[in-house]
């Protein structure tokens, strides 16, 4: 006999893998539970729909207002101390020449923050900066920097869509008019054994983003590097 | 060189998911908007209690529950009491008949809104936010038992309100 606990964190695959064969036998061979089963796969697919249209309406003004308060006053001083303490073990000349070339940087790009890898376009969400460049021209095959590539694919719409993984977070962008929008940008997990069920080293959360999402099977690298000489399209 | 991800950028693009949650502890997506408002203010102001290569949304998501819990009670019930004519309403419609989505939406919020805050925020959590189980238990402070428990009862009075 299955307790309610039981059968519902089976129904939430939340079992070890034997117990969670147990209870599935066990509904499947009682009509009862079976159909509860499914009137309570069917509440959450609805549950679902029903709050996921909340994830594509565009976002209040007030509220990104609030997100942004303003824009970071960066100290020109202690950033170059800071970048030429990076530069102690190279040559004096190229931590002058580097220092130079930030200063010019810092001078004319730090108040618009464009490094920032996502910007906001009429409430949506875009990357920007490194993140769009490594979208736009990395392979899975070959990481470069801090952005690596995952999956490419087509979403049910037919846009492009790849995943990728950053030190701090993943994510996932399809393309939307000539640019990457985000669908997905997620905080790296807190490795704790245990806690969170990895699919392939995925963020658990990031996976289902893709499921839903994804229409047929994920590229493989020569239908990836087709995709990217056609730009996308 | 490359630019990390800094905190802000991270808690922009979590916006539509933060509104989400708050869709499912508020009473209408005006109280939504204004906990996911007061959420992203307390955020920005307790950025040094976050730390960095922990997660960002459960964090997030533990303070506007702690928000919600602060203002929800009082004022449940003084909603209960003004608008008691809504309750009967939902019951014995067909639900999903070429139904659109943000119109269900207000259909389930307003059934969530009957559970006991305690039930409607691991329903949230759990079923909506797709938290596990023990993420939940985290968040909440209770043990995996209680989630649990509390997750049984308030999806099968969902389901008793809204059928499937």
């Amino acid at each position: 006999m299955v307790t309610e606990e039981v059968f519902f964190a089976w129904l939430d695959g939340e079992l070890e893998a034997d117990e969670a064969e147990r209870v599935a036998a066990e509904v499947e061979s009682d009509e009862k539970l079976a159909l509860r089963a499914e009137e309570h796969r069917a509440l959450q697919r609805r549950l679902a729909t029903a709050f996921g249209s909340v994830l594509s309406d565009p976002l209040p003004e007030a509220l990104l207002a609030a997100a942004r308060p303003e824009p970071e006053v960066v100290d020109l001083a202690a950033a170059r101390r800071e970048r030429q303490s990076r530069w102690s073990g190279v040559p004096q000349w190229a931590a002058i020449a580097a220092t130079l070339a930030i200063g010019v940087f810092a001078g004319t790009m730090v108040p618009h923050r464009n490094d920032d890898p996502v910007r906001i376009d009429g409430g949506k969400v875009y990357a920007a900066a490194s993140l769009d460049r490594a979208l736009t021209t990395q392979l899975a095959s070959a990481p470069a920097g801090d952005t690596r590539i995952g999956l490419t694919f087509r979403d049910q719409d037919g846009a492009m869509c790849r995943t990728f993984t950053q030190p701090a977070a993943s994510g996932l962008a399809c393309r939307d008019n000539q640019r990457w929008r985000l669908r997905g940008f997620l905080a790296a997990p807190e490795v704790q054994a245990g806690t969170y069920r990895m699919a392939g080293g995925m963020d658990p959360n990031l996976a289902n983003l893709v499921g839903t999402a994804m229409a047929g099977e994920p590229f493989d690298a020569a239908q990836e590097k087709a995709a990217r000489d056609k730009g996308w399209r | 060189m490359v630019p990390t991800i800094s905190f802000d950028s991270e808690l922009v693009a979590m916006l539509p998911r933060l509104r989400r949650f708050a869709h499912g502890l508020s009473r209408n997506p005006a109280d939504a908007d204004d906990l996911t408002q007061a959420t992203v203010e307390r955020a920005l102001r307790s950025r040094e209690q976050w730390q960095p290569g922990t997660r960002l949304d459960s964090w997030a998501c533990r303070i506007m529950r702690n928000l919600w819990i602060d203002t929800a009670r009082a004022r449940s019930r003084k909603d209960k009491v003004e608008a008691p004519a809504e309750e009967g309403e939902l019951v014995g419609e067909d639900p999903t008949s070429g139904m659109d989505a943000s119109v269900d939406l207000g259909r389930m919020m307003a059934a969530m809104d009957r559970l006991p805050d305690e039930q409607r925020e691991v329903v949230v959590l759990i079923l909506i936010e797709g938290f596990g189980y023990r993420e939940a238990a985290e968040m909440l402070d209770v043990p995996i038992g209680t989630v649990s428990s509390r997750l049984v009862r308030g999806r099968t009075a969902l389901l008793e309100m809204v059928g499937a």
